[in-house]
């Protein structure tokens, strides 16, 4: 395990909104939203460039007042690395497991949750909208939550 | 006709050619060299945008412009600008594609507001949301629900502030399958004997449903940020204003209750979305 890395949050290029428990993450670039739930923020806000990932157990440790395994903070990276949160891709290992292995082994003796990074790709205006509206089947092809994406109806709605 | 005038360039663009207006800030034009269909277009304003939320301005003001054109391959061709949106013969249906565009550009450029694609009633002074795509059923719950007594608001926008209350958008109710499957026709809600809301108020709970035959009322509590990763697939202006959309849905969800579950028939389950809805949120 490469305990020696020290993982940095990435911070241009973000939108981030707290809520009670959680923190909501908008990437400018890709148009992806996230949530990261209470464990995984807290690793992310942790991620200062200083804290190692041994370092940043102990600071869990200390938040949580429980033991804490190294796996569940790179548990935590290995997500933020794959939803490009972090300034540098930190070169997550497990050792050769899977991370539902990991999630297995972690989870049965866990006492805080598992970190969760739910992410969405952000709809363009009219997705967001869809009215399924149309007058020819070319207005349908991005209408995908239409009954069809591929006709328009004599009644100009994208549908059968 | 004045296709082939236009065509031939002879059009001279006047005020007479356009019809322009301001909603929620959003200038936007008009364009036709055709008198009727500006006509038409004008007439449809009030039945697509509830009449106290626009007023007509001059089209040297816009800043979305649309323009009805024709070619020798279409009769109606829609441009956004210079970019060509759609083209075809069928009047009614390219009319209801402009009327579509006109008010997905107000909701995506509305200032200091977040449009959401959603129900919206008010029971006892705080909304219900109801997020849905079209075909889901939205306009049918928000239907049965003014018949219990709840206020409408909307059945196509929850209009939101900077603090997170919702304003009323009353269009006319689009109800679907009364003529055929997929048409829709327009209802004031007083004909169902329901009531439009006046005045903000804030968001009680976020009801996120999908219609399911024979579903049963089966509620699951979201957290509120996994809340705000469901309100995003429908709020408009996401990808434009995502700094203010993200921190006006945060204040959303922060007063709301955030429930997840299928449902069946509309009747029946609104009955039981008021009744858990007065145990959780008053």
């Amino acid at each position: 395990m490469k305990s020696s890395q020290v993982p940095v949050a990435r911070k241009e290029g973000l939108v981030i909104q707290e809520t009670s428990e959680e923190v909501l993450v908008y990437d400018l670039t890709s148009n992806k939203a996230h949530c990261l739930n209470q464990t995984a923020a807290f690793v992310w806000k942790s991620c200062d460039g200083n804290n190692s990932i041994p370092e940043i157990s102990k600071l869990l440790e200390n938040e949580s007042g429980s033991a804490i395994h190294e796996d569940l903070i790179w548990l935590a990276i290995d997500q933020l690395n794959e939803k490009n949160l972090l300034e540098k891709e930190m070169a997550s290992s497990f050792a050769g497991r899977s991370r539902r292995e990991v999630i297995k082994k972690i989870g049965l003796a866990a006492v805080i949750a598992l970190p969760i990074v739910a992410s969405i790709t952000a709809p363009t205006s009219a997705l967001a909208s869809t009215s399924c509206a149309c007058v020819n089947p070319g207005d349908c092809i991005a209408q995908t939550m239409c009954p069809s994406t591929v006709n328009c109806n004599p009644s100009g709605v994208c549908a059968p | 006709m004045n296709s082939a005038a236009e065509k031939s360039g002879k059009i001279v663009n006047s005020s007479n050619n356009y019809i322009a207006i301001e909603s929620f800030g959003v200038k936007l034009s008009i364009f036709s060299a055709r008198k009727d269909i500006l006509e038409e277009v004008k007439d449809r304003l009030s039945r697509i945008l509830p009449e106290e939320l626009f007023q007509i301005i001059s089209h040297r003001k816009a800043v979305h412009t649309f323009s009805i054109r024709s070619n020798n391959s279409a009769e109606f061709v829609l441009f956004k600008g210079r970019k060509k949106i759609t083209y075809g013969n069928d009047r009614e249906n390219f009319l209801k594609f402009v009327d579509w565009q006109i008010r997905l550009t107000i909701a995506e450029f509305a200032e200091a507001r977040v449009f959401l694609h959603a129900g919206v009633v008010a029971w006892k002074e705080k909304a219900i949301i109801l997020p849905a795509g079209s075909f889901q059923g939205k306009t049918t719950l928000v239907k049965e629900l003014t018949k219990l007594g709840a206020r409408y608001y909307s059945d196509e926008y929850a209009v939101l502030d900077e603090e997170g209350f919702v304003h009323p958008f009353p269009k006319m109710l689009s109800i679907r399958g009364l003529t055929d499957k997929y048409r829709q026709t327009d209802y004031a809600v007083e004909t169902f004997g329901g009531r439009k809301g006046i005045t903000p108020v804030p968001v009680g709970m976020i009801l996120l449903t999908t219609f399911e035959s024979g579903a049963e009322w089966d509620p699951e509590l979201l957290s509120e940020g996994l809340g705000v990763i469901e309100l995003l697939s429908h709020t408009i202006p996401i990808r434009y204003n995502p700094k203010f959309s993200l921190k006006v849905l945060n204040k959303t969800v922060n007063r709301a209750i955030i429930v997840k579950t299928k449902r069946g028939e509309a009747e029946e389950f609104a009955v039981k979305l008021l009744s858990f809805f007065e145990n959780k949120a008053f």
